[in-house]
């Protein structure tokens, strides 16, 4: 059974089907990804699952229970964590103090009984820093707690955000683009990195992701997304060599270059 | 775990961390003679001065309330109230109409003013949820001028032309012991404001000013928290208002307009946005200023030559000054007054002396666009 599905969603913006009947699923343990050319609605779909923006039509099941109509902060309660394109932190404050606010709702006390320093507040906080502690030594930014985000560069604040979403304790992880801004290299190890936290926190995993090699490696499944409608889905290589997905990403009638393209793009596969 | 490193890092990670540092004595006596001297300046220096200046002394602390009370909207929420006025004169209406008209104790109106200022403004934040930025700011400046027009037109609330008049509380009536008495607010407020930024209900404003989508994501929940935040600054800002009504004695209805909020701002963001030593110094800088000018020899005929349709009065020198330091502020020192405080702040705490430190950069409006 699916952990998250959405069956059949749609939105409209103005004059634009932003989406149009799209039904996915996510498997336990499973990273999917989500591919397709800029403008295909990828984003619009997770800002629906988010709860962002509520479907004009069809429904968003979350482990057999109905959530389309769910507040954001209600669906992050019940385990759904999500990064942004363009990372999604409190750019004023440090690493560390990122990683405590993302934890608000595992801080188990209230904010008036905070202010007076009660004894359970304080263990509290003392919980939340340790775990924030822990996340960084996972991720690798032990060094850089103390650091102002705003001065990352864009890659490192990429896994702070990853950091900072497995903060808010989730069960099923949504990230939107978790590669761009790295290098090929960077993006390996993140490949590596995402493979690693799916079993280390039990997650299940969707995914949106141009960077191909990425994709084909770590993602169980894929979905292909063009003009808010699913063009296809299958396993990596099924629908990495679907001629639909090929014409979608390099246009209509392949032209030499597009081909040469192609063909460098496999190359890349392979020696992945 | 395969990690990379962070080798294009960042050239901020203090060296400093292995090691903490630790004043000298001389550096400790130092630091305990500067508190004393501060200690000097608030608590006994003002004993020696004129009821008068006492008075405009304790209205100073008064208004460090106040804009603290703005800076819990403007510095941690990020929504700008055009209408503060209107928060502090209910407030002050409140207070002012129990003791004198209902002949209740002070401390009942205190404690009503901050109720009804919190109430007030929950009703103004829930109304204007949906709305941030300068919508928002539009709802608050109608709001502000409702009220004017409105509620301080009632003449049992605000007793007419003639003003409510609000006397001070039985032992505090001396303007000595007033004064101090505000001091006492000025500290609880401050205790409030450091510890309400110390839980998780202050880190979560933090978070939905910078971006309610990503607070929302961490599951909190944005409407709760902004009301949160409307209630805490209404409190402050009717508790400041209670206390300036029994400070000055009387209330009259025509001071609390467009005017004084556009005042209550200039003071907030001059004196630096979430940061209490700044806010502090900038609120009661800004109520002393009239008074301040008056003390400069020459001021006064200086401003009588400066040609032009009105002749220039004192009153009038806070208004050219405030948006003069404004318009420092923005160009040059966007952290404020605060900021520039900063490195002795840090000092004073038992740290190194650095002059550069300047805090947590300003906040850059973030580009996440989800």
């Amino acid at each position: 059974m699916s952990v998250l599905e959405t069956r059949d969603v749609s939105i409209r913006f103005g004059g634009v089907q932003a989406n149009r009947d799209v039904s996915i699923a996510i498997g336990q343990g499973e990273i999917v990804g989500v591919i397709g050319p800029n403008g295909a609605g990828k984003t619009t779909l997770f800002n629906m699952i988010t709860g962002f923006y509520k479907p004009d039509t069809g429904r968003i099941i979350y482990r057999g229970r109905d959530i389309t109509r769910l507040p954001v902060h209600a669906r992050a309660a019940l385990g759904l964590g999500r990064t942004f394109q363009n990372v999604g932190l409190v750019k004023g404050t440090t690493v560390r103090e990122n990683l405590v606010t993302a934890q608000y709702l595992q801080a188990d006390y209230r904010t008036i009984s905070g202010m007076f320093g009660s004894r359970g507040s304080v263990a509290s906080e003392r919980r939340l820093r340790q775990k924030a502690d822990a996340l960084a030594e996972v991720l690798g930014l032990t060094e850089l707690l103390d650091t102002q985000v705003a001065g990352l560069p864009y890659g490192t604040l990429k896994r702070v955000e990853i950091a900072t979403v497995l903060a808010t304790d989730p069960d099923v992880l949504l990230l939107d683009e978790p590669s761009s801004g790295m290098g090929p290299e960077e993006a390996h190890q993140l490949g590596d990195s995402l493979l690693e936290l799916r079993n280390m926190f039990k997650l299940s995993i969707a995914m949106i992701e141009h960077h191909v090699p990425l994709v084909v490696r770590v993602c169980d499944y894929l979905y292909c997304l063009d003009f808010g409608q699913l063009l296809t889905h299958g396993r990596p290589n099924e629908v990495r060599n679907h001629p639909q997905v090929v014409a979608a990403y390099l246009g209509e009638d392949p032209d030499p270059l597009a081909v040469a393209l192609e063909a460098q793009l496999n190359a890349l596969v392979e020696t992945e | 775990m395969s990690v990379v490193a962070p080798d294009r890092a960042v050239a901020p990670v203090a060296p400093a961390a292995s090691q903490p540092f630790r004043p000298s004595l001389a550096g400790w006596l130092a630091r305990g003679l500067a508190w004393a001297a501060l200690a000097c300046l608030v608590l006994i220096l003002p004993l020696g001065r004129p009821g008068t200046d006492l008075r405009l002394y304790a209205i100073a602390a008064c208004y460090a309330i106040v804009a603290l009370s703005l800076n819990v909207l403007l510095g941690y929420v990020g929504q700008i109230s055009l209408g503060h006025a209107a928060f502090v004169g209910i407030g002050a209406f409140t207070s002012a109409y129990l003791v004198t008209v209902q002949g209740q104790s002070f401390w009942v109106g205190v404690l009503a003013a901050t109720a009804i200022g919190a109430g007030q403004a929950l009703v103004l934040g829930g109304v204007s949820l949906r709305i941030r930025g300068l919508y928002f700011a539009l709802i608050t400046l109608s709001y502000g001028l409702v009220a004017e027009q409105n509620i301080f037109q009632i003449q049992e609330f605000t007793g007419g032309g003639a003003g409510q008049s609000a006397p001070k509380p039985a032992w505090f009536e001396s303007e000595w012991r007033y004064y101090y008495l505000c001091l006492a607010f000025l500290a609880l407020v401050l205790f409030v404001d450091w510890r309400m930024m110390r839980t998780k209900g202050g880190r979560a404003l933090l978070a939905l000013r910078e971006n309610p989508r990503v607070a929302s994501t961490f599951g909190i929940n944005v409407r709760l928290a902004t009301l949160f935040a409307f209630g805490v600054s209404g409190a402050f800002a009717g508790m400041a208002g209670a206390l300036i009504a029994h400070g000055d004695e009387s209330v009259s209805a025509d001071v609390w307009n467009f005017r004084l909020s556009l005042f209550f701002v200039t003071m907030t963001v001059v004196g630096g946005l979430r940061s209490r030593v700044g806010l502090v110094i900038g609120g009661s800088f800004f109520a002393l200023l009239p008074y301040l000018i008056e003390k400069i020899p020459g001021f006064e005929d200086l401003l009588a030559r400066v040609p032009g349709p009105v002749d220039l009065t004192p009153e009038y020198a806070t208004l050219i000054i405030g948006p003069l330091l404004l318009l420092i502020n923005l160009i040059r020192f966007p952290g404020g007054i605060g900021q520039q405080t900063r490195p002795l702040q840090r000092w004073m705490t038992g740290h190194r002396f650095d002059p550069h430190d300047r805090g947590l950069k300003e906040v850059q409006i973030t580009d996440v666009r989800a």
